[in-house]
């Protein structure tokens, strides 16, 4: 059976590619060591293929026409979409995907009670390239993007986020092969992408956030880390959080925060984290 | 809830940015001729004039989903480096003058704290 032997989660702010010289040193260094901390641990673990998390800002679907999950099913996944390579400032990329687990997570999703959309060609910004950038950047590990609504009412509430993640948790183990599958959550900290507190990062809510999780207690989380929260903490972006919210249901315990950075000029609260164990 | 809340699924700029983003031809048509692609889409008045005078303030009023408005601010200023000091988040500056200036203070205390 397939096994979950990683979890991870990064922002995955356009500044970190985009504009990255834009902020400090102090920042541009911490940003470089964490993710180069990420992916040590990364290769450390071995995966065959990563399942990535990520909100999808409605690149791939119309705003009257958004699903809670979308997975990426293809054999093989290009970024970032055209519209974004200027933007990220990136070349394309190209990352082989995993088709037959995209599908199994499809099905079996479906079987469970789990309704997720599937695109066999998917557009990607931000969410999945910057992260790939910087975790993937030779494609050694094949790709299952899996896109969630953070940002189209109604927003999903952590609960749900973490009920789903305990399902896929028990859907990727279930999966008949022998992969090794690293989980990796990208979205977040506090930011308003577009709002009138575009500029804004909420540090106080970030490193309240940042330290539940190095409590590892998911309860305390759950409880205490609402949606009314985040959107408090910046408007229809500090909610991709609830993709890391969903892949802390696939671990246990602490989680090591590798680096924060309150980085207005990438204009989004700026984290990185690792988790040691799996669920 | 916030600010994202505040936007309108219904409206026609949410509808038509979606496809402008994924199509080089529209985008095109977005600098050439905003007029017509606005009529093409349905947007009202205010809509297309929101958009024409790039102001993100009237634009939000009306319901465009915030993710859309600096997308439409790149579709008139380009996107390379888009950091703060762009022309695109001039708009913003103007719109909110407010809640921008917090955030360059914000941005300036906490540089200077390191």
């Amino acid at each position: 059976m397939a096994r979950v032997v990683a979890a991870m989660a990064m922002t995955h702010s356009p500044g970190l590619t985009g504009w990255f010289t834009r902020a400090s040193r102090e920042y541009q260094e911490l940003a470089l060591q964490a993710t180069a901390e990420m992916r040590r641990r990364l290769e450390a673990a071995r995966p065959d293929v990563l399942v990535m998390f990520s909100n999808d800002h409605l690149l791939n679907w119309p705003i009257n026409n958004m699903p809670e999950y979308t997975v990426g099913i293809g054999e093989e996944h290009i970024g970032p979409a055209e519209w974004f390579d200027e933007w990220l400032a990136m070349e394309k990329y190209r990352v082989p995907g995993h088709a037959p687990l995209a599908r199994w997570i499809v099905n079996e999703g479906g079987r469970r009670g789990l309704a997720l959309s599937y695109l066999r060609e998917m557009q990607f910004d931000d969410g999945i390239s910057v992260p790939t950038h910087y975790l993937n950047p030779d494609a050694q590990f094949r790709l299952v993007p899996v896109t969630m609504n953070c940002t189209v009412p109604p927003i999903p509430t952590p609960e749900r986020a973490y009920q789903v993640g305990a399902r896929m948790r028990d859907i990727l183990a279930a999966y008949p092969g022998d992969e090794r599958i690293a989980v990796i959550a990208t979205g977040g900290l506090s930011h308003e992408p577009g709002g009138p507190r575009y500029f804004w990062v909420d540090e106080a809510f970030d490193r309240w956030f940042l330290d539940l999780l190095k409590r590892g207690d998911h309860a305390a989380l759950l409880r205490e880390c609402t949606l009314e929260r985040m959107e408090a903490a910046g408007s229809g972006g500090t909610a991709e959080l609830l993709a890391w919210v969903l892949v802390l249901a696939l671990t246990r315990g602490p989680a090591d925060v590798l680096a924060y950075m309150p980085a207005v000029a990438w204009r989004s609260g700026t984290g990185m984290v690792v988790w040691n164990e799996m669920a | 809830m916030g600010n994202v809340e505040r936007c309108d699924k219904t409206l026609p700029t949410n509808e038509m940015m979606f496809h402008v983003r994924r199509d080089a031809v529209l985008r095109a048509r977005f600098a050439s001729d905003l007029e017509g692609l606005a009529r093409e889409f349905k947007l009202s008045r205010a809509e297309y004039e929101a958009l024409r005078d790039k102001d993100p303030r009237r634009m939000m009023d009306l319901g465009v989903h915030q993710y859309y408005v600096p997308q439409i601010l790149r579709l008139f200023f380009g996107a390379a480096h888009n950091s703060n000091a762009s022309a695109a988040l001039e708009c913003y500056r103007r719109a909110y003058p407010e809640e921008t200036a917090q955030a360059m203070a914000l941005q300036e205390r906490l540089e200077r704290s390191r």
